[in-house]
């Protein structure tokens, strides 16, 4: 099958009374798993719906395979929608579960079960196969809730924040155990929504970041990550550091923390980077700074800790080397290669202001 | 519970059981008439009695076909009624369900008369057919507004994930929705069944007198002055109701009140 396994065009998509999305378009490749990452009420969950067949597109179409579903019932279209929180029939045990969408297609029950059972095995719940689904722990009830899925062969899976509902130590291995199963079926697109920018950039072969009114991004997790379309989708991505500053169209940006080299037109441009990008350590005699930079404070999390600098009249926030007490004086080392240049937000926009507020 | 909850509660016991207890030694109690000099039985035998001469057996039979044709009808009018207010938009909903609720608290001999007016119009008056017409107006409202507690906790998502399963809309209902409210659903038609069992009003007003049912029946025997038959065929009345409250009482045990 050649072209897009699943293409939204000119899509509107209503939340309740209004027009929540206008002409959004996105296409899916053949065996391509993408993320719609976004914050919460700006309509991921109704794309997916819409997608489905749960809820009318007011504008637009939907195409799966090539072939336009978007006048058919969600029985029709060949996409199984998952649900936040798996919702299994609770009048049915797990292997009649598994066993419904093949029974509904007309498989016979015995062959049904069967399949249903090797289903089962796949995620290795068969020796729960005659336990009532209520009985199922959260991690047991999204494995059913997969395998059911798979059973019903869709050319599209949408996963509508799959992992949300989880402990947060069941999350990991229900997440890995389930890109293992994506990976070894013949689905042909996959869409995972989630506002959670690790899981995105964890199971998406491509993100699609949904900020208000349509998508902002399309990108790989790497790309995305180095170079966020704009301040706004830095800002969300939570990306910590964006410096204002002038490029003078001669191939350099001048900033707070100095000047590096990049290219493009005269303008006020943004410099933003990740923590990892910013060195911080202990000043010396010898370091010569063009701003006095202290620590204003220093976070400790699982994955390393950060120190917030404050220079020049923002917050600058990078990974420590060495000890670098609240109050003392630093050097900074701003890794060139990792920092990306937005434009500014415009002055209509109503987005949050370029730097981070002092604490 | 502190001793003026107890006197309370107590109080209450006996405002609601006296009645009933009346009613029962009047019903199994002796039946003594003038000018006889023992007694001539108890009312039970006196009911079975006429029981056999067929009147009864006449009144409970229709009371017993109509109670089930209307619980089963008003239950699936109010199905499709409460399944639709319950994803209907909150203004909506507000006003369908003052809809439901306007037959269940007007006086049921306002009501009577109202839809005396439609079944003449239809021709319908004073026929079975007529009457339980009348019993579904009551009945669905109750049903209505007992499904649409029911509808107010259901996983709509189950339906929807039925749907992208591969299931068509029929079997959606037969093979999701119908399984998951079966108890909720049997409920219902007992609550339907009840409101048609117990009425008078609405029976006596379109029924003219002709449809016989057994609270038609009771008032016959309370106007003639024969109040042991009166208590006994007001006993066997309320046994199908305190049943019926025993097996909602169950079945909400075994669920927890939840669909």
């Amino acid at each position: 099958m050649t072209g897009p396994a699943l293409e939204l065009r000119d899509a509107t998509v209503r939340f309740g009374s209004r027009d929540g999305l206008r002409d959004l378009s996105l296409a899916v490749d053949q065996e391509e798993r993408i993320a719609l990452l976004g914050p919460s009420g700006v309509g991921k969950t109704s794309v997916l719906r819409a997608i489905a067949g749960l809820e009318v597109l007011t504008a637009g179409t939907v195409r799966i395979q090539g072939r336009d579903v978007t006048g058919l019932p969600a029985e029709q279209r060949g996409v199984v929608y998952l649900h936040q929180v798996p919702s299994l029939f609770p009048h049915l045990s797990v292997v009649e579960n598994v066993a419904f969408p093949l029974e509904i297609r007309g498989t016979a029950r015995t062959s049904a079960r069967r399949q249903a059972l090797a289903m089962l095995e796949r995620v290795r719940m068969a020796e729960l196969a005659t336990r009532r689904v209520t009985s199922l722990s959260g991690g047991q009830r999204h494995r059913v809730a997969l395998a059911r899925a798979l059973a019903a062969d869709p050319a599209v899976l949408l996963l509508d924040e799959p992992f949300a509902a989880l402990d947060p130590e069941l999350r990991a291995d229900v997440r890995e155990s389930t890109l293992g199963l994506l990976s070894s079926s013949r689905i042909a697109a996959t869409v995972v929504v989630t506002h959670d920018v690790d899981e995105a950039t964890a199971v998406a072969d491509r993100v699609l970041v949904l900020l208000a009114g349509g998508i902002a991004q399309s990108a790989g997790p790497r790309e995305l990550l180095a170079r966020p379309a704009t301040l706004a989708v830095a800002q969300f991505l939570g990306i910590p550091n964006a410096l204002p500053g002038q490029r003078d169209g001669r191939g350099r940006f001048a900033s707070p923390l100095g000047t590096i080299p990049a290219a493009g037109p005269a303008g006020q441009m943004v410099a933003v980077f990740r923590s990892d990008a910013l060195r911080i350590r202990p000043a010396t005699a010898s370091d010569q700074q063009t701003a006095d930079a202290r620590v204003i404070g220093v976070r400790h999390r699982i994955s390393g800790t950060v120190a917030r600098v404050s220079v020049a009249g923002l917050t600058v926030e990078g990974i420590p080397d060495g000890a670098c007490p609240v109050g003392g004086s630093v050097a900074l080392e701003l890794r060139v290669a990792d920092v990306h240049l937005v434009e500014p937000p415009q002055r209509a926009e109503s987005g949050p202001p370029v730097g981070r507020p002092r604490v | 519970m502190d001793r003026t909850s107890r006197v309370v509660f107590a109080v209450l016991l006996i405002v609601v059981a006296a009645p009933a207890l009346a009613l029962v030694i009047r019903a199994l109690g002796p039946v003594w008439f003038f000018p006889n000099i023992v007694p001539s039985g108890n009312a039970v035998q006196r009911f079975t009695e006429d029981f056999g001469g067929g009147r009864l057996w006449r009144a409970a039979g229709t009371s017993v076909a109509l109670a089930t044709l209307t619980g089963a009808g008003g239950t699936v009018l109010a199905l499709i009624a409460a399944r639709s207010l319950a994803r209907a938009r909150r203004g909506l909903r507000h006003v369908a369900e003052a809809g439901a609720l306007l037959p269940v608290v007007m006086p049921p001999i306002a009501l009577g008369v109202g839809v005396h007016v439609l079944a003449l119009q239809l021709h319908v008056s004073g026929s079975l057919v007529g009457v339980l017409g009348a019993h579904l107006i009551p009945a669905a409202g109750y049903v209505t507004l007992y499904l649409l507690g029911v509808f107010s906790a259901y996983e709509w998502a189950l339906e929807d994930e039925a749907r992208t399963l591969g299931a068509g809309r029929v079997q959606v209902w037969t093979r999701v929705t119908l399984p998951l409210l079966r108890a909720r659903l049997a409920e219902a038609v007992l609550l339907g069944a009840l409101v048609s069992w117990g009425q008078l009003a609405l029976t006596l007003v379109v029924g003219g007198g002709a449809v016989r049912t057994l609270p038609v029946e009771l008032l016959a025997f309370l106007r003639s002055g024969d109040d042991h038959l009166a208590a006994v065929a007001a006993l066997l009345l309320s046994i199908p109701p305190a049943a019926g409250v025993a097996v909602l009482a169950r079945g909400m045990r075994s669920t927890g009140g939840v669909v």
